[in-house]
């Protein structure tokens, strides 16, 4: 027996047992206590306490510090294979949990293996460009003064590039860029080809490249010379050497020389072109202006530490070369390499922000959270099987440590089993996830040794998440308790599961809430009024060049279709006009100026996109020929917004026959309502609507929306008789709105099928539990029937339990998932509220849900003759 | 001649376990000693000499009873071997010729001399 008198402290004898080596352990303990009580007996407690603490840190020197593993040699392969052995076994014998478990472990294995490859990803992109630190990339930021409204932007003029290399020595080169869609000749078709860049020859000095044929130094020197991707070598010039061959680019045909081609460019490069024509081809290799400003200007620095000192002179440069021309200029510098994830400026290939990638991995930690929280659940659940297996273990001298990796190797092959399936899944899947995230992953990336040591991580981690508390609690399980059949479930391992439980349905309200949201703004957006009409509108790019007369002859033709309403050409559709410019009246003095947004369009304008007229006219044909004429007779009129008008204090009817000046002084001839020219994160602004000689590239059709093939059809017989040098290519304007909001529906759907995945990984683990519970409950349920329970009754009885630990779970998680969407619906300035019946739905859901999945148990159990549940023993 | 490694601390303890003969256990070890030489014996030091001692073979150790006032743990008993007692004769010996070795003179100085130091 245990006398109660000696009690020393308890955290020193806990130390002094950890570190002891246990064949020592008992004689010097027994020492300790010895000691102990009669110093109490000599000196009082206190001071026993204090001596027996030192005692102990005294006591911890080699040869008393031991560890348990130098008792006996066990063979370690051996046990090794015994362990796998039984591990087999035991997931074979209980089917249904290592159903539930692999199941669930495979489907957010394969989520999390997917988002990881999407991380990755974008997490590499330019970081291959072995001067990549060394590169910068301008921003312009540019006002007027009277203003203090400035722009800023990748944009920059042709003459940056060539001022900044010359003037500061930390600029070792500039490489001005721009990207176009250009016409080429392929089996003399035209064809639009995207990814076409101009560039400067010091490409090859700044990036990295690997040049198949010809040479890089003199490949972009002089006019017309371009250098091609192997992809589009083979495709223009199938298998012959492409290099001295001409190509034919632009409706107006110009002969340009191949001189190289180059390996094809890394898809994560920021970088995207399959055609490199020298920039001096464009014939704008002046040095005239900083504005004009419509090339992306890259510099290659000395060294990566220059970019903080170039700028501070920078400055003082710009100010004093921007003296007296009314504007200011500012350029920013930006690292290459934080360009795709970290600038909000336009890129050649579009940026993905770094807060989508952190809400991507977060999704699959939560279903990570989930899926580990069902393993643990049924492992614990389970331990009661297992308690036999681990005592007798123990009797025959199995070590705690020894029995706690045999669990976490158990986790392991479950887990092991699940990434192989995963993987599977994953290449499976991966054409759709392309399509779902817009991105051309290849299997191949699936099997990059960076990916499969990430997976690997993954594996061990996960292992080691879902594998360690059972593993804990079944490790120090009492071999006397269990073999006496004293053993029940702790009440701790209990809380736990009752906690995971209401963890795992809270992830699962919480992405619920957070989807419906996402997806009713979605919708919001999709369905707003905007102001414009752009349903059945085609737009159809017509080039610059296009003369005005011929133009009016194109239109005719169009509208002889009855199926066609209305024809206009224009620089940019009612859905996007970024297109900057500065206004003021004739009464302000000429360096006061105003920002504002306009478009030039043409009489048809208003009516193809069905913006409506508040005062004044709509463009007649007149207006536009004033526009057209010569020198003296040039006439411009302006159609403005609301908003314009108010900007100037006028009513939309006092606007009618005003003066104003855009560049060049023009007449007011009419007043629409205002409408949503930019994404739906901005405010409604100011915009101005003009004639131009110029007119625009875009031609848009209005349709009647009555058989949309025989229209286009029609279109395109016109179009092939009337602009035979331009290809035939058409876009619809809803969807080049939907596209404007490629992300929120990509977000839209991410979030969508991983709450789903969520939903039905969190019903797997409950499905799982309550099917154990109900095994340990087959007695109860028996009397309960004997006794004359009902079905009703019985359901009630059983998810009960359950039902509260859901509500719970709604409690906790919709104020999260409140405040998140909050934040994020903010950011619209046009956005949807939240209303308290999408928590209601949420709610509804999941506890259906769960009284349906309780209830499949409560049927069985229900029609099992309570008789054979009652006589086992 | 085998060489016996034996160090002042541990001759000690090899000593006072043969003092108490067939009572020799830890706790008791460092009472002897700690009454006997007048010093104090760290729990950990002598367990630490015990454990070394029996790793070379001097002393060996059985399991006693356990007892009320070890709250249950029993004790463990240390003798001193063959090997141990030749140890201990070994070390002895050596001590003896160094003592012989020494002049006669020079003891008398430094006794003369810790007198007097001892009269200041």
């Amino acid at each position: 027996m245990k006398s109660k008198k000696y009690n020393p402290p308890q955290l020193a004898l806990r130390f002094f047992r950890w570190y002891s080596n246990p064949r020592l352990q008992y004689y010097i303990e027994g020492d300790l206590m010895e000691v102990y009580e009669r110093r109490i007996k000599k000196s009082g407690k206190l001071m026993a306490d204090i001596r027996f603490s030192v005692d102990v840190l005294l006591l911890c020197r080699p040869g008393i510090i031991g560890s348990k593993q130098n008792n006996y040699s066990s063979n370690h392969i051996d046990m090794f294979r015994n362990n796998f052995k039984i591990a087999l076994r035991n997931l074979w014998k209980n089917k249904p949990s290592t159903v539930i478990n692999v199941l669930g472990l495979t489907t957010g294995i394969t989520a999390c293996l997917l988002i990881a490859l999407f991380i990755q990803h974008e997490l590499s992109f330019d970081q291959f460009q072995s001067k990549g630190s060394r590169i910068a990339r301008v921003v312009m930021e540019y006002g007027f003064e009277g203003s203090t409204e400035t722009n800023k932007g990748t944009f920059t003029s042709t003459k940056v590039a060539p001022v900044l290399s010359r003037t500061f020595p930390e600029v070792e080169k500039g490489v001005r860029m721009t990207d176009a869609d250009m016409i080429l000749r392929l089996n003399n078709e035209p064809v639009t080809e995207p990814n076409f860049m101009f560039s400067d020859s010091s490409f090859f000095d700044t990036f990295d490249f690997e040049m198949l044929e010809g040479d890089a130094e003199t490949a972009l020197d002089g006019k017309y010379k371009i250098v091609l991707t192997e992809t589009a070598a083979q495709k223009y010039f199938g298998n012959e050497s492409a290099v001295g061959k001409i190509l034919e680019v632009g409706a107006a045909k110009t002969p340009y020389e191949v001189t190289g081609v180059m390996r094809d460019y890394p898809k994560n490069s920021q970088l995207k072109f399959d055609f490199l024509a020298s920039f001096s081809s464009m014939g704008q290799n002046q040095e005239e202006t900083y504005f004009n400003a419509n090339y992306t200007t890259y510099l290659l620095l000395s060294n990566e530490f220059a970019f903080a000192p170039l700028k501070e002179k920078l400055d003082p440069f710009m100010e004093k070369e921007m003296k007296g021309t009314g504007a200011t200029i500012r350029f920013h510098l930006e690292a290459f390499r934080d360009v795709h994830l970290q600038s909000p400026y336009r890129a050649f290939v579009s940026n993905t922000s770094m807060s989508y990638l952190y809400l991507l991995g977060g999704v699959a930690l939560l279903i990570i959270i989930i899926v580990c929280s069902t393993y643990v659940n049924l492992s614990t659940a389970k331990s009661i099987e297992r308690a036999k297996e681990v005592g007798v273990r123990k009797v025959s001298g199995a070590a705690r440590t020894q029995l706690f990796w045999q669990f976490i190797g158990e986790a392991f092959v479950v887990c092991c089993l699940s990434v192989v399936v995963s993987f599977s899944a994953a290449s499976l899947l991966l054409p759709y996830f392309n399509t779902f995230v817009d991105r051309s992953f290849q299997l191949t990336d699936l099997f990059t040794p960076t990916f499969l040591l990430i997976t690997f991580l993954i594996t061990i981690a996960i292992s080691l998440a879902a594998g360690s508390y059972p593993a804990i609690i079944l490790s120090g399980m009492q071999p006397a308790r269990i073999l006496k059949g004293l053993f029940k479930n702790s009440s701790s391992a209990k809380q736990l599961q009752h906690s995971l439980v209401v963890f795992q349905f809270a992830i699962t309200v919480f992405l619920i809430v957070c989807t419906i949201i996402i997806r009713n703004q979605l919708s919001y957006i999709q369905n707003k009024s905007l102001g414009y009409d752009r349903n059945h509108v085609l737009s159809l790019n017509i080039g610059w060049d296009m003369d005005y007369n011929k133009l009016k002859t194109i239109k005719q033709e169009l509208k002889k279709n009855p199926l066609i309403i209305e024809v206009s050409r224009a620089a940019n559709s009612p859905v996007n006009i970024y297109s900057g410019y500065s206004m003021r009246l004739p009464s302000m003095p000429e360096n006061e100026v105003i920002s504002v947004n306009a478009n030039p369009i043409d009489e048809g304008f208003l009516k193809t996109n069905g913006l409506q007229l508040i005062a004044g006219r709509d463009f007649s044909e007149q207006d536009l020929e004033a526009a057209n004429r010569e020198g003296e007779n040039k006439e411009f009129s302006y159609i403005i917004n609301e908003r314009t008008a108010k900007t100037f204090g006028w009513t939309p009817e006092e606007a009618i026959g005003r003066q104003l000046v855009l560049n060049s002084p023009g007449e007011i001839r009419g007043v629409i309502k205002d409408f949503h020219f930019q994404s739906i994160y901005n405010d409604l602004k100011p915009i101005v609507l003009f004639t131009a000689p110029w007119g625009g590239n875009l031609l848009l059709v209005k349709t009647s929306g009555g058989d949309i093939p025989a229209t286009i059809a029609y279109i395109e017989t016109v179009w092939k008789e009337l602009v035979p040098n331009r290809p035939f290519e058409y876009s619809f304007l809803d969807d080049t709105y939907a596209s404007m909001y490629k992300t929120e529906t990509q977000l839209g759907n991410v979030m969508s099928l991983f709450s789903a995945t969520a939903i039905i990984l969190a019903c797997l683990g409950l499905f799982g539990l309550s099917s154990y519970m109900m095994q340990q409950r087959m007695k109860e349920i028996g009397i309960r029937k004997v006794l004359g329970a009902t079905l009703m009754n019985l359901i009630g009885i059983l998810s009960g339990n359950f039902i509260i630990l859901v509500i719970i779970a709604i409690v906790i998680a919709s104020p999260l998932a409140y405040l998140l969407m909050k934040s994020w619906l903010s950011e619209f300035a046009y956005h949807t509220g939240i209303a308290w019946w999408i928590f209601a739905v949420a709610g509804v859901v999941i506890i259906s849900i769960t009284i349906i999945t309780v209830s499949i148990h409560g049927f069985r159990a229900m029609a099992e003759n309570p008789v054979r549940s009652l006589r086992s023993e | 001649m085998k060489n016996y490694q034996l160090g002042e601390f541990e001759e000690i303890v090899l000593l006072t376990v043969g003092i108490l003969n067939n009572e020799a256990y830890s706790v008791a070890i460092k009472d002897e000693i700690e009454s006997r030489l007048k010093r104090t014996v760290s729990m950990g030091a002598l367990h630490t000499a015990l454990i070394r001692l029996e790793d070379k073979g001097y002393l060996k150790s059985f399991s006693g009873e356990s007892t009320e006032d070890r709250a249950g743990r029993p004790r463990r008993y240390f003798e001193i071997t063959a090997l141990g007692k030749k140890a201990m004769l070994y070390a002895k010996e050596t001590r003896e010729q160094l003592w012989k070795a020494i002049p006669k003179a020079v003891l008398e100085v430094s006794l003369q001399k810790l007198a007097v130091s001892s009269h200041q």
